[in-house]
């Protein structure tokens, strides 16, 4: 059947059970599933015996029976997404009325603190976020109150205050700043500037995958708040495009929710045993509960710099288990296939981040700055500035780097070669009389021109200019690079770290 | 919601730090299906956790009785029997009268022998409460299409056409979405049994 580009297998169908499947493997067993009746028999089979098939078919369909016609709480099995979102929308607005003290400022829903809250403008995995405004200091605030689960655990409360208190003191144009913290009270909660800006998350879902000069920008910038938390010993465990906030107006792009992701973490899974909220960012050490550091945050930038690329997020799958075992298990589907138009150079620096073992990615979010810095400079004026030397192609890499090498031994062959055209040039035209080897065999060309050493004299100053200019550009980042390596704790040096083949650093090594 | 600071009541003494590990992880499992099973049997909702923790009392009490056979897994085996044999004591006393109270009253009668005619019939009850609740768990898992793929073909019986076009994904993609959400049923199950 023209259909069926596989034929049936069943370690295939195997492995689809459990949701391991890459994206084509996905899409091909797919079409073949519904055309081949065999395999779908068999996936039945694989699944469960028939008879457990039947003891859940029957128990949840008597469920569906006696939860007709009154509210049973088992509706929830059949209940529409949408109405769960308008249900926790409902409960969001409960939750702040609840909290909130009453307020005599006009257009305020109540008051907490010296802050009247206007508006509730959303709800997260760790509470509520409410829009206020500060009277005394003419200022509008974003108020987050840490959920009412989450504060009755005593640790949960700790962490949140001792992290809140942590991010405080990163001052940097790349993160949103903390102004205060308050613990004691019956819900703790934090206040931040409010800030006219989208989510990158909302803009890349408004507009798809963007623009290189952007995800270059947005990236550097993103690395930059990161390596200042990472300087406070701040693991933000949380980096994704929801966290990233954009400025209206401005081109700049700020970190969120620092730390935060382990207060709840900690409270949430122990509490249900489940992970709170969308695991697609993760690091793979993150997605097996090993310790993470601040390399886990390179991962999950590189998942971000991915889903800019792409306009879709690198580690998909149909349930919560499968986007983990894609993380630890597979690569995400080539850049180059959803988007040709990103050159290879940033495919490159994406898949080193998004190598399996943390090792293998870059050493520190600074030294990512750094590069991107150098690739930013480059895409916006390729004329005055150089892509870094990391990011050129391994052939020509390699070319330039033989050359440098042997720039004096090739120097003074050119030498010699000129010299000997010289001499051959001197004398044939002293001596015209004697012919050389060369007219005998072929008289009729011109010996001048036929000359190999004559014709390589231009060739070889320009060389020799080109290797001087080279010298001269490297130079200053060569300098800089080397600090940079340097200071990383990279065990490897930067020349035996580069991938010899991007696929190697994908594929987690035992 | 479970009140976090009763749970040291729980800790029992277990000389083998893997039956420890084995206790800890079955509470976790176990705990928010026994504390879905008392709501669903119509106790009032402000004496779900005690009866909840009535019933996790009752199974550590009987963990000092426990005898090693020499098989695999032998603690948690046991572990799982004694779980199911107190939820079924508790399915059948719930029968015969509203189980609002708590305290040492509730846990003497947990301790007396139903009969055995009631307790064949609590079989199947506890097994539909256990399919009921880990399809619950699973749920959320999955996307919104492929549950509701599963549960117009499975639950409410309606062809794999039918419910490809009405939801709109391919037939494919049901018959792959279904026998996945049924595999991770019979896994959730598994975890607590």
């Amino acid at each position: 059947m023209s259909l069926n580009r596989i034929s049936c297998d069943s370690e295939l169908l195997r492995l689809s059970l459990s949701d391991r499947l890459s994206e084509q493997q996905e899409e091909s067993l797919t079409l073949h599933l519904a055309e081949c009746v065999a395999c779908q028999r068999e996936l039945e089979r694989l699944a469960g015996q028939q008879n457990d098939w039947d003891k859940v078919r029957q128990a949840l369909r008597h469920e569906l029976e006696s939860s007709q016609g009154g509210e049973h709480d088992l509706q929830r099995l059949d209940r529409s997404a949408e109405r769960e979102v308008a249900a926790d929308e409902d409960a969001a607005v409960d939750f702040a009325v609840d909290f909130l003290e009453p307020s005599s400022a006009p257009g305020a829903i109540g008051r907490i603190g010296d802050i009247d809250i206007l508006e509730v403008i959303g709800r997260g995995g760790m509470g509520v976020v409410l829009k206020g405004y500060q009277p005394e200091l003419k200022r509008l605030v974003a108020v987050k109150v840490l959920a009412p689960h989450l504060a009755v655990s005593g640790s949960a409360r700790q962490r949140f205050s001792r992290e809140a208190q942590a991010t405080a003191a990163i001052m940097h144009p790349n993160v949103v700043p903390i102004l205060t913290v308050h613990s004691t009270g019956k819900l703790p909660f934090l206040v931040m500037p409010f800030l006219a800006c989208e989510s990158l998350h909302d803009r890349i879902v408004r507009q798809g995958a963007l623009e290189l000069v952007d995800i270059l920008r947005i990236g550097l910038q993103t690395a930059q708040g990161l390596a200042a938390a990472h300087a406070q010993g701040i693991v933000h465990r949380d980096v994704k495009p929801a966290n990233i906030l954009l400025e209206k107006g401005v081109d700049r792009a700020m970190l969120t929710d620092f730390g935060l992701a382990r207060a709840i973490d900690d409270a949430s899974i122990t509490r249900t045993g489940v992970i709170a909220g969308t695991p697609q960012y993760m690091s793979p050490e993150q997605a097996r509960g090993d310790a993470v550091d601040a390399r886990s945050d390179l991962f999950s930038l590189g998942s971000v710099l991915y889903t800019m690329a792409t306009g879709r997020s690198p580690f998909r799958a149909e349930s919560t288990y499968g986007i983990l075992r894609r993380i630890t298990d597979s690569r995400p589907r080539a850049i180059r296939e959803i988007n040709p138009g990103i050159p290879s150079w940033l495919i490159s620096l994406i898949e080193k981040l998004l190598a399996k073992q943390p090792s293998q990615r870059f050493g520190s979010a600074l030294d990512v700055a750094a590069l991107f810095e150098q690739c930013l400079a480059h895409v916006q004026q390729p004329a005055a500035a150089t892509l870094p030397d990391y990011c050129l192609p391994m052939r020509r890499k390699a070319w330039l780097k033989w050359l440098r090498r042997k720039r004096w031994t090739l120097g003074a062959m050119g030498l010699g070669a000129v010299s000997v055209a010289l001499l051959l040039f001197v004398f044939r035209f002293l001596n015209p009389a004697v012919p050389l080897q060369s007219e005998v065999a072929r008289p009729n060309e011109s010996t001048v021109r036929s000359s190999p050493s004559a014709a390589a004299i231009p060739e070889w100053n320009a060389t020799a200019q080109e290797l001087r200019e080279l010298d001269r550009d490297a130079a200053p980042f060569e300098s800089r690079v080397g600090r940079l390596w340097d200071r990383s704790s990279a065990p490897v040096s930067p020349e035996s770290n580069l991938p010899s083949t991007p696929s190697t650093d994908m594929e987690s090594k035992p | 919601m479970r009140q976090p600071e009763t749970r040291p009541s729980l800790i029992i003494k277990l000389t083998d730090q893997r039956n420890e590990l084995a206790w800890a992880e079955f509470l976790c499992a176990y705990e928010p299906f026994l504390i879905q099973l008392v709501r669903r049997r119509g106790t009032p909702e402000r004496h779900v956790s005690d009866v909840t923790q009535q019933l996790l009392m009752a199974i550590a009490k009987t963990v000092e009785g426990w005898k090693p056979d020499g098989r695999e897994a032998s603690f948690r085996r046991w572990l799982s029997r004694v779980a199911r044999n107190v939820a079924l004591k508790y399915l059948i006393r719930e029968r015969r009268q509203i189980s609002g109270q708590g305290g040492t009253e509730f846990l003497q009668q947990m301790e007396r022998e139903p009969d055995l005619a009631d307790h064949e019939r609590q079989d199947g009850q506890y097994e539909h409460e256990l399919i009921v609740w880990a399809a619950e768990q699973v749920r959320g898992e999955f996307r919104e299409s492929s549950w509701k793929a599963f549960w117009a073909t499975q639950v409410e019986g309606k062809s794999v056409a039918d419910a490809a076009a009405e939801i709109g994904v391919s037939a494919g993609s049901i018959y792959m979405s279904r026998s996945r959400i049924f595999a991770r049923i019979r896994e959730k199950i598994d975890e607590v049994l």
